[in-house]
């Protein structure tokens, strides 16, 4: 109960606070300084009226000396008529002498005998307040005297009523003037609380703008001249110039010659006599207004640059993630707890599992027991060593068995603490294959060298025998001798070639650099096998492309990879089939390609990568050494080209008659390609505009 | 909205509070209870009877209520006689006054005495001795100092005379004797006004400019002093010296009592009673001398001069 007042005026609004305070402040001062005023109004008016009345009887008291000297009657009698008559407030006049004998009065019918009872006394106190029949009247007395001697008296009543109603009256002026002059104070506390609490209002109604998240606020009122304005200033790149909704002492680096560097409020002492500032400052709450603004604007601009930065986060994130996703590396995220904070998509897939299902888990979620645990093992190790792990594991799924390169690294903080592992790994199978056949090629190559090593050896003994063995045979006669050494001769002659062979393959043999018309030696090959492979109802389709330019190279061993190509070709095909050898010029790459088409039994999808080594072969023990492909890819490697195959054969390698014709096989292609340009000589040009056949 | 309904009635509460007490205030004067209807007629009663003293009113009566006033207590007290001053209003009025018996002794000058010995047989008790000694007296004619035209009596021929009263012996009759013996009649000025007994009268007359010249008793210059710049008025001329103001009484006051009177009169000492000179500085006088009716001839001749009816 004794909190009312307060919780009272605690509710109501700011507006009706100010006007409440104003109006009781108005009203308690208003009618307080009133009454004041009032009081001392009404006894300055009695005093007055009570200085007029003696001024009158001392008057008169004055003008009577020389009628009372005289005993002028008749000038007694005009004197106290005319002053009687003058004045409507005034109810008697009388006279006396000095033994108080009636000279002459205002009375008619008689004169009242209590008058001569009352305010005789010379000493009195002037004026005597009488109740009469006609109200209260202030008697005045004065004595009329001369050189000290008392002539009379002259007595004069003065209507106090009048005095009354002129005292009221301005009582009641001075109430009206009162409640007047605290009326219009109302009226201004009410445009004062109005103009206040409109300003704050505005003020309130931006903050709940912000809070609704709308930084576009303006609190402030428009001034009716900017600081550009009042200077004259065209300094376009001033951070004040044009801004409508910042004051220019809010902001820094002002370009104004009296602005001084800082920041608000450090630039606040040279402002205050900037002539800007005198014009445009306002009172507090504008300067709150203003300064609320300038927040907003602020914020406002700190929230954009923050919305840019996350934006540009996000973007980097998104660009990181997608890194993460696209690269085919297992990426994973552990924190200490060994639980995955992140998993690239690359892990997700091979696992078959979405993200959402490994973050949060753990390897115990993921992998085997027996998995986990190891893992957990490494993890452990690595988190109290800090030293990374890197290492190749084969890792068997879906019984494929494939191989990783996998790197666990210890992940720090600002601490320079361990926070988690960062797990990398690598899908290296091809790689481990690769190498194997890089195994292999070294194992062929050592091999290669070794079989050129023993062939060299053995090329010698091999010419002796067989130089000896054709003397023999021409120094005996014996045919059965002589078929014998035939039979030497003969089988001494195949080792020698595949003693030559082995030379070839083992690059022992030297190359010759020449200009070579790779048409004209294909050409020549043709028709050296042509007639033998006819025997095999084989044809062959030769098809060269004319523009073909020379190029530098060693003719004879060329002609040997052709012959080697026709000779696989036909042994493919053994008998009935086509063979269809076609060059073309690729003009624009530098290169020209030969193929080798046949219409072979072809070569199976696990032989084609062994196609080319040595010692290689599918033909029946006897028939061929398995050297002539792996010389072939020797002598092309060494022209700088490459010799490939392709089984069944492509559309554009193979004949017309060879797609509508049945045959036996799928067929199989070499395509040789040769650079026209070899070791900087250059290519002799046949037709500046080559063409496709 | 209904507690500021209530904040607002309690402010009219107040207002009204005020209000009345606004309107309502009243000092604490205690009143006399006095009844104007009770009424009686007044009758005046009767003075009680005394020997009537009267100057002769060339001065307002509160003037010579002051010169005299503590003369005639002086008299009262020295003679053991009950005395009273009367203030007739003109100098008719005095002599008139003085025939009909309601004035016993008389301080008049020469030509109103002369006048009251002819007529109702006045008897010259005393003169007075005025400021500068002299029982005598003259008239003076005045004009404006920056008048050029009045250098003289001469100048005064064709001009407009104030003067104090045909029966003024200082002020007309004394200068009109001076003027006839210059050779001037009453036809030789413009015009000839009286200022109704007053000297004052006539040197305002003359100060305003109302008028060119002015005749007063010697002496009256300084009644003014502190009224005009006197020094604005030139003494033209004067008259020759005639037996100053004079005290007389009536015929029928015994001669006992006229007796007592002189005596009183002539035992003032100036230079050496203080009370004595205060009395006779508020008279504007110096003393008494004896005086009888002889010593007026010259006034009487001066009537016959100017063809003045004393009579």
């Amino acid at each position: 109960m004794t909190n009312y007042p307060l919780r009272f005026l605690q509710s109501l609004r700011f507006r009706t606070k100010i006007t409440l305070g104003v109006t009781l402040m108005l009203v308690f001062c208003g009618l307080g300084i009133g009454l004041i005023l009032s009081a001392m109004s009404s006894s300055a008016l009695l005093e007055e009226g009570k200085k007029r009345g003696m001024a009158l009887t001392s008057g008169l008291a004055f003008r009577l000396v020389e009628p009372i000297l005289a005993m002028d009657f008749l000038q007694m009698k005009n004197l106290i008529d005319n002053v009687d008559n003058q004045y409507d407030d005034i109810v008697y006049v009388f006279l006396t002498d000095s033994e108080a004998n009636i000279l002459s009065h205002t009375f008619s019918g008689g004169f009242p005998t209590d008058l001569r009872q009352v305010n005789t006394d010379g000493v009195q106190a002037q004026p005597v307040l009488l109740t009469t029949e006609r109200g209260l009247i202030y008697d005045f007395r004065a004595i009329i005297s001369l050189e000290g001697k008392e002539l009379g008296a002259v007595r004069l009543g003065l209507s106090r009523s009048s005095i009354d109603a002129n005292i009221h009256r301005q009582r009641l002026t001075s109430l009206l003037s009162t409640l007047g002059v605290v009326g219009l104070g109302i009226g201004l506390a009410l445009w004062f609380a109005r103009t206040v609490t409109f300003r704050l209002n505005r003020l309130r109604e931006s903050v709940e703008e912000i809070v609704r998240g709308n930084l576009d606020v303006h609190a402030g009122f428009s001034l009716e001249k900017y600081c550009w304005q009042i200077m004259e200033c065209d300094r376009r790149e001033c951070p004040a110039y044009g801004d409508v909704q910042r004051r220019c002492w809010y902001l820094a680096g002002t370009l104004c010659p009296n602005c001084s560097d800082g920041k608000y409020p450090f630039k606040m002492e040279s402002c205050r006599n900037c002539p800007v500032y005198r014009h445009n400052s306002g009172d507090e709450i504008q300067d709150l207004a203003e300064a609320f603004d300038t927040m907003a604007v602020t914020i406002k601009r700190h929230i954009e640059e923050l919305t840019e930065r996350e934006k540009t986060i996000a973007r980097q994130q998104g660009l990181l993630k997608t890194i993460m996703n696209v690269t085919p590396d297992f990426i994973t995220l552990q924190d200490k707890d060994l639980t995955y904070t992140f998993a690239g998509k690359a892990f997700c897939d091979y696992f078959n599992l979405e993200e959402d299902e490994v973050v949060g888990k753990s390897d115990y979620h993921i992998f085997s027991e027996e998995q986990a645990r190891a893992n957990a093992e490494e993890a452990a190790q690595i988190l109290a060593t800090g030293d990374p792990l890197i290492r190749e594991i084969a890792f068997k799924r879906a019984g494929e068995q494939r191989w990783f390169h996998v790197v666990k690294v210890p992940v720090y903080d600002q601490d320079d603490s361990i926070m988690g592992l960062l797990l990398t790994a690598r899908d290296i199978t091809m790689l481990k294959k690769f190498q194997e056949q890089l195994i292999q090629s070294q194992k062929m190559e050592d091999l290669g060298r070794l079989a050129g090593g023993v062939a060299h050896e053995i090329n010698t003994p091999l010419g002796i025998i067989l130089g000896y063995t054709q003397l023999l045979m021409d120094d005996i006669e014996d045919e059965e001798l002589s078929e014998g050494l035939q039979i030497i001769e003969k089988q001494t002659k195949v080792c020698r070639k595949i003693v030559a062979d082995l030379l070839g393959f083992s690059r022992h043999s030297q190359a010759v650099s020449e200009s070579v018309d790779i048409n004209e030696s294909i050409r020549q090959v043709v028709k050296l096998v042509e007639h033998s492979f006819y025997m095999n109802r084989i044809g062959i389709v030769y098809q060269p492309d004319e523009n073909i330019p020379s190029l530098s190279g060693d003719e004879e061993r060329l002609r040997q990879v052709w012959l080697n190509l026709l000779n696989n070709a036909a042994d493919a095909i053994e008998q009935d089939g086509i063979i269809y050898v076609q060059s073309r010029l690729l003009a624009d790459e530098g290169r020209l390609l030969v193929s080798v088409a046949d219409t072979g039994k072809g070569i199976s999808a696990d032989h084609l990568d062994k196609i080319f080594d040595p010692f290689f072969t599918t033909k029946q023990v006897g028939k061929g050494t398995g050297l002539g492909l792996s010389v072939s890819f020797g002598i092309i490697k060494d022209h700088g080209g490459t010799i490939s195959v392709l089984s069944p054969p492509p559309r554009q390698y193979l004949a017309e008659d060879m797609l509508q014709a049945d045959h036996s096989g799928p067929g199989t292609v070499f395509i040789v390609e040769l650079p026209l340009r070899q070791n900087g000589a250059e290519p002799e040009e046949k037709s500046s505009r080559p063409h496709l056949h | 909205m209904r507690k500021l309904a209530w904040a607002y009635k309690a402010i009219t509460c107040y207002l009204i509070v005020a209000a009345f007490t606004l309107m309502s205030c009243r000092d604490g004067e205690e009143p006399v209870a006095v009844s104007l209807d009770k009424r009686q007629e007044i009758t005046f009663r009767a003075q009680i009877p005394a020997i009537t003293y009267a100057y002769l009113p060339q001065y307002s009566h509160t003037e010579s209520f002051q010169r005299h006033n503590r003369l005639v207590e002086y008299l009262a007290e020295e003679t053991g006689l009950a005395l009273r001053q009367v203030f007739p209003d003109t100098f008719d009025n005095h002599i008139s006054m003085f025939g009909q018996g309601k004035i016993d002794i008389s301080f008049s000058n020469p030509f109103v005495y002369v006048k009251l010995a002819n007529r109702f047989g006045a008897r010259a008790m005393t003169r007075i001795v005025e400021r500068d000694g002299r029982a005598e007296f003259r008239g003076q004619i005045i004009a404006r100092r920056d008048n050029t035209e009045i250098q003289s009596i001469e100048d005064c021929q064709g001009k407009s005379w104030v003067a104090v009263d045909p029966s003024s012996a200082g002020g007309y009759l004394f200068p009109l004797g001076h003027f006839v013996d210059h050779g001037f009649s009453l036809d030789d000025f413009q015009e000839v006004v009286f200022a109704g007994g007053r000297q004052e009268n006539v040197i305002l007359g003359v100060y305003a400019g109302l008028h060119d010249i002015g005749s007063i008793r010697e002496g009256s210059l300084r009644v003014v002093e502190d009224k005009i710049d006197v020094h604005q008025i030139e003494v033209i001329d004067s008259s020759r010296w005639y037996p100053g103001w004079v005290y007389a009484h009536s015929p029928r006051l015994p001669a006992e009592v006229t007796e007592r009177i002189r005596d009183a009169m002539l035992k003032l000492d100036y230079e050496n009673n203080p009370r004595h000179r205060s009395i006779l500085d508020a008279a504007q006088f110096i003393g008494f001398v004896p005086s009888d009716d002889q010593d007026f001839a010259p006034i009487r001749e001066l009537s016959d001069k100017v063809g003045l009816d004393l009579d």
